[in-house]
C-alpha cells in the first residue's frame, strides 16, 4: 500500500509542463509539492466531475499531457467518463485514481465497492490503452515511466492508505497557493496560462468584469 | 446517417444545417452531449463536419464538465441535451459552468412542449398541484423545465424559427458578456434538410 506522499512525490519530481488537475484528498497535499501555473484544483466545484473536466482540457490541448488526480469515490460518481474518455480519442490524458476505499474528506466512510473494484481492469474493459494497478513504490514508478513516455489514455490505480484530509475551502486560510483564489479566478488563471484570454473579450465582448470575485 | 424521428405536426423549426452554421459563425468549436429527437439531425450533421468536433457523452452532466475543460483549454464548446438530461446535470452545471463562469451555450430539447400546450399548461408556471406532474396527458419533463432553469438562474431563449442565427448570436453574446451558461430551447426537432 502506498502513502499519499509516495504517490505525489514521484509525480511532482517528473512533472515538467503537464497540466495537473487535483480533487478531494490530493488537493492540499499536491499544493505542498507544487506551485505551478498549470496546477488546477477541482475544489469547490462539482461532485465527481474532475475526470471529465480534465478530459476537456486534454481535448483542447492535444500537444500537452493532462494528469488528473482523481479519487475512487469521485470516479465512481461518473464511472461512464471512462467510456467518454475513450470515445473522445484523446491520447494525452493520464488518470491517476487514488484508491483509498474511503470518502476521506468526510471522515473516511467506505466508498461503494471498497477494496473490491479493480479500476485498472475497468479502464481496460472500457478501452483505455494503458492501465496499471500499483501497490508498491516500485510498481508505481514503473507505471509513471509508461504513463509519461507512451500514448494513452492511461489509468494508474494507486492503492493508497487513507489519510486524514478534512473538508477543503478556498481562500487565504488555505496554505496551497492554488486554493487561495476562487474557482472562478483559478479558471481564468489556468486559461490564461494555457494561452487564451482569461475571460471576457471573447468574440469582441468588452471585459468589464470586476476582479477578485 | 441516424434515424430522425418526426412528430406528427412539429412546430416550424430551422434546419440543423442552419443551426450548425449559426453556431460556427459564433465560434463554436465542439458539440457535446447526447442526441434527442430535437437535436438528432444536428448531431448527425456535426459528426461529419470538420469544422466542429462532436463528442457523445454517457450522461449529460459530463457534458458540462467536459465543456468547462474545453473552455479552460481555449475552445468554445456547445452542449446539446434533452431537458431530462439538463435536470440530471444539476450539480455539474452548478459546480463547473456556473461556478467557473464558463460561457457555454446549451441547446435543450424541450420534450413534451407541444403536449403541455395542448393540456393548457403555461410553460412558465410552477405546478401548483402535484397532480399536474402525474397527469397522463402531460410530460412532467416539460412542466419542470422552465421552473428548473429559473431556480438555477440559467437564462434561456426559444429558438426563433425564422431568425435562428440571431437567436444563437444573442444567446452567445449573453453567455460571454455575463460569463454563464445560456440555454436555447428547441421545442421541436430540427429539420434534417
Amino acid at each position: 500500500m502506498l502513502t499519499t506522499a509516495q504517490l505525489l512525490e514521484p509525480l511532482a519530481a517528473r512533472r515538467t509542463d503537464e497540466v495537473v488537475v487535483t480533487t478531494m484528498s490530493t488537493v492540499r497535499p499536491w499544493g505542498r509539492y507544487s506551485n505551478h501555473a498549470f496546477d488546477f484544483a477541482s475544489a469547490d466545484s462539482a461532485m465527481g466531475h474532475t475526470a471529465d473536466l480534465a478530459l476537456g482540457i486534454a481535448m483542447a490541448q492535444p500537444g500537452r499531457t493532462v494528469i488528473c488526480l482523481n479519487g475512487d469515490g469521485s470516479l465512481l460518481m461518473s464511472l461512464g467518463t471512462l467510456v467518454t474518455i475513450v470515445e473522445s480519442g484523446v491520447t494525452n490524458l493520464v488518470l491517476i485514481v487514488v484508491d483509498n476505499g474511503a470518502f476521506e474528506l468526510t471522515g473516511g466512510q467506505p466508498v461503494a465497492g471498497a477494496g473490491r473494484v479493480r479500476y485498472g481492469e475497468v479502464a481496460r474493459a472500457c478501452g483505455f490503452r494503458r492501465a496499471y494497478s500499483c501497490r508498491t513504490p516500485q510498481e508505481y514508478a514503473s507505471a509513471l515511466d509508461q504513463a509519461f513516455g507512451q500514448a494513452g489514455p492511461t489509468l494508474v490505480e494507486g492503492h493508497v492508505e487513507p489519510g486524514e484530509e478534512g473538508p477543503i475551502s478556498r481562500g487565504p486560510a488555505e496554505e496551497a497557493a492554488y486554493l487561495q483564489t476562487s474557482l472562478y479566478d483559478s479558471a481564468r488563471a489556468l486559461r490564461e496560462a494555457l494561452g487564451s484570454p482569461p475571460g471576457r473579450g471573447q468574440g469582441g465582448m468588452p471585459d468589464t468584469r470586476q476582479p477578485g470575485r | 446517417m441516424f434515424r430522425v424521428y418526426k412528430t406528427p405536426k412539429p412546430p416550424p423549426q430551422p434546419s440543423a444545417a442552419q443551426v450548425l452554421a449559426g453556431l460556427i459563425a459564433q465560434g463554436a468549436t465542439d458539440l457535446l452531449g447526447i442526441p434527442d429527437n430535437a437535436s438528432a439531425a444536428l448531431f448527425d450533421l456535426a459528426s461529419s463536419d470538420h469544422r466542429v468536433r462532436c463528442l457523445t457523452v454517457t450522461r449529460e452532466g459530463e457534458a458540462f464538465a467536459v465543456a468547462a475543460g474545453l473552455w479552460l483549454g481555449g475552445r468554445m464548446p456547445v452542449v446539446s441535451i434533452q431537458c431530462t438530461g439538463l435536470m440530471e446535470s444539476g450539480d455539474a452545471i452548478r459546480g463547473t459552468a456556473v461556478r467557473m463562469g464558463v460561457p457555454v451555450l446549451c441547446l435543450v430539447g424541450y420534450r413534451g412542449y407541444a403536449k403541455m400546450l395542448r393540456a393548457g399548461i403555461d410553460p412558465g408556471s410552477v405546478p401548483a398541484d402535484h397532480g399536474e406532474l402525474q397527469r397522463h396527458d402531460v410530460d412532467s419533463a416539460a412542466v419542470h423545465l422552465l421552473p428548473t432553469l429559473g431556480a438555477w438562474a440559467i437564462p434561456y431563449v426559444f429558438l426563433d424559427p425564422e431568425r435562428e442565427a440571431e437567436s444563437i448570436r444573442a444567446a452567445w453574446v449573453r453567455a460571454r458578456t455575463e460569463e454563464r451558461p445560456v440555454a436555447i430551447l428547441l421545442t421541436a426537432p430540427l429539420a434534417a434538410d
